[in-house]
């Protein structure tokens, strides 16, 4: 819909993530193999973020990484708040804070990605980490994680309940990060049901909780009995909790916003990515990826919560059985062969996708009603 | 429930709000005056709507919050604009931006906070009626006074007096000022009706569409009611036909793509912006040669000599 310059930032996980993958893939930003960084005295971390830290999604699992972070290394880790995702507003607060003698900064988003390289080539002792960051340097590491291997298991707690056959999935923008989630959901969903009727709209917008509500009962209109919520705000939990339908939610345990018909979440735990990393930027031994990090599910950066009774035991069970499989490295949910939906094969027998590969893309799989246009 | 009835049911929902501010701010230009702060004053709607039906529990109580929040905000317009004659672009552009941050102070304290949503009213017998029951008959408070609205605003601004003295000072307040009318006062009244209207669209989206309060939620849904003015060229039954042609794109939309029809959603999303450009640019060409459908003294500053 309309800009709306003041608001969503949200989850801006990025259409950029995708694109900077893309760029980080092609034309790596520095030479691989650079020395570790050597932080000029005890780490002092602060986080800054584009909007309110408590926003109810992308910001708050971020904030909760922080807390646990604090609660660890029992230290405390102040933040800036609103900093719009834009570099002149971004390095003054990035200065402040190293002024005042903090010496790793978090940034928390895609919108930050400019910015923070130029304030890393500026600051050489400071170390940067960037949530769905697109730009990595010697002392800056942009940050994601795999989130389709959860959203593969989601998948199939939605086709375990669904009586109608339909289930519907929500996402922003059409890029990479938003298309491999809305895959492995229907991948997944398909693993349980081979029949299953996977719809995926596309709300183009990080943040329209009234579109998205719009969305939810359109989808419930035309059959779906499970709703899968790729973004933030509460309103599809609202709408299909009104309807009596089951949901399934992301980024935080959304279970407080549908009570009844909440299956379970593909939660963040970035604190998982960020105690590594400090613990290696204390030693001495940080090195940035150039390609940026990219955690998974074995690193435990992301994670289901817990699933409800109202999946089937079996299922239940069955989707245990593949976390562990997918872990252990022995499955991936594009593992292939995986077709298209116009029948084309995008991944061939025997071969899994590359992270290239999964940044671009640009296709749904055979079985998911929607477009990507 | 067909699929067709559902659709239509969703479209009107869709519409209301675009309607409601649509028609404040047709009343508001009708008046001479432009004031772009319509998202910001419908969202301070929004916050102070489902903030205060929280606090006292009560909706009725959320609503009147939310008109009054609406007409704070257009009085503060009306003391820059009226008052002390600053430019009405910059400062509703100001307003917009005002009202979003504000809003976000005022919901902060309610974020996740849910509670039951503006129940609809069932009309008797006539509600069971097929496909026109559902549609016509089972319908929320405001979709039925959004319509009225559209009544009572016709008959004011063509049947009536004050409504005739309104256009005038839209149209030269000079001549209406050299008549004896107060003209700042008149345009007072209508920006604060302006106020009250975003208010209340802003007080459909938290209190019957989406329960609760989430920061941003108008999501430019002002700025296509501005657009809806021009489409109607300020007249209130084109605004009725232009929410509903609008929020029916919005809704047709997100049907095709449930659907799965490969119909660009970002061209759909740009076709209410398009939609008004030919609409304007057809209205002006049938006209040519007799000025224009806008107010012919819409958004210039009028200061009375005293």
């Amino acid at each position: 819909m309309t800009p709306d310059p003041a608001s969503r930032l949200r989850r801006r996980l990025l259409g950029a993530a995708a694109a900077l993958g893309l760029v980080a893939l092609s034309q790596p930003l520095a030479a691989p193999g650079a020395a570790a960084l050597e932080l000029s005295g005890e780490p002092r971390i602060a986080f800054i973020y584009a909007a309110t830290a408590r926003d109810g999604g992308w910001n708050e699992a971020l904030d909760n990484a922080r807390l646990r972070v604090e609660a660890e290394l029992g230290v405390t880790i102040p933040t800036v708040e609103s900093v719009p995702e834009e570099a002149t507003a971004l390095k003054n607060a990035i200065d402040l804070l190293i002024r005042r003698g903090f010496n790793v900064i978090v940034g928390t988003t895609y919108g930050y990605s400019e910015g923070i390289l130029e304030a890393a080539q500026e600051n050489p002792g400071v170390a940067f980490v960037n949530a769905s960051g697109a730009t990595n340097s010697d002392n800056l590491e942009g940050f994601y994680v795999r989130s389709y291997e959860a959203w593969y298991l989601a998948g199939m707690a939605a086709a375990s309940v669904s009586e109608t056959g339909r289930v519907g999935i929500l996402g922003g923008f059409p890029v990479g990060v938003v298309n491999w989630d809305v895959n492995a959901f229907a991948l997944g969903a398909q693993a349980v049901n081979p029949e299953i009727d996977v719809i995926a709209v596309y709300t183009n917008s990080w943040w329209d909780p009234v579109r998205e509500g719009a969305v939810t009962r359109a989808m419930l209109d035309q059959g779906a009995d499970v709703i899968a919520n790729n973004l933030s705000s509460s309103s599809p939990f609202v709408a299909a909790e009104e309807a009596g339908a089951k949901s399934i939610g992301f980024q935080l345990d959304m279970s407080q916003h549908a009570p009844n018909g909440h299956l379970t979440s593909v939660v963040f735990n970035w604190d998982q990515h960020l105690l590594p990393t400090l613990a290696a930027l204390k030693d001495g031994t940080w090195e940035p990826n150039p390609w940026g990090a990219f955690p998974s599910m074995a690193d435990g950066v992301v994670a289901l919560s817990p699933v409800s009774d109202l999946v089937p035991a079996e299922v239940r069970a069955l989707i245990e059985e593949t976390a562990d499989a997918i872990k252990a490295g022995t499955f991936s949910p594009f593992d292939g062969p995986i077709h298209a939906q116009d029948g084309r094969v995008v991944i061939p027998e025997g071969t899994r996708i590359d992270d290239a590969g999964l940044w671009g893309m640009d296709f749904l799989v055979r079985g998911v009603t929607g477009t990507l246009n | 429930m067909t699929l067709a009835t559902a659709i239509l049911l969703t479209v009107m929902t869709a519409a209301t709000p675009l309607l409601l501010a649509a028609l404040g701010e047709l009343v508001v230009e009708r008046a001479g005056v432009l004031n772009l702060g319509v998202e910001g004053m419908m969202i301070m709607g929004a916050a102070s709507g489902v903030a205060v039906a929280i606090v006292t529990g009560s909706s009725l109580l959320g609503v009147l919050a939310a008109i009054g929040a609406g007409m704070a905000l257009a009085a503060l317009f009306a003391l820059l604009t009226l008052g002390l004659s600053a430019n009405q672009v910059a400062a509703g552009l100001a307003l917009t931006i005002f009202g979003l941050g504000l809003s976000g102070v005022v919901g902060a304290p309610f974020v996740g906070v849910q509670r039951e949503g503006i129940g609809r009213i069932t009309v008797p017998f006539l509600s069971d009626l097929p496909v026109i029951g559902p549609i016509l008959f089972r319908q929320d408070p405001f979709v039925y006074g959004s319509v009225a609205l559209v009544i009572a605003v016709s008959w004011f601004l063509w049947r009536t007096k004050p409504g005739l003295i309104l256009r005038a000072c839209g149209e030269n307040p000079v001549s209406a000022h050299a008549l004896g009318y107060p003209v700042l006062r008149i345009r007072l009244y209508a920006v604060l009706f302006g106020g009250a209207c975003a208010g209340l669209a802003g007080a459909y989206l938290s209190l019957v569409l989406t329960p609760f309060w989430t920061a941003g939620m108008t999501a430019g849904r002002g700025w296509i009611a501005l657009a809806i003015v021009v489409f109607a060229s300020w007249l209130p039954f084109r605004a009725l036909l232009g929410a509903y042609l609008f929020g029916g794109l919005i809704i047709l939309q997100l049907h095709a793509q449930t659907a799965g029809v490969a119909v660009p959603s970002q061209l759909l999303a740009a076709l209410p912006y398009l939609i008004t450009i030919l609409a304007l640019t057809l209205i002006m060409a049938m006209r040519r040669g007799q000025g224009g459908v806008a107010p012919a003294g819409l958004g210039l500053t009028f200061t009375p000599d005293r």
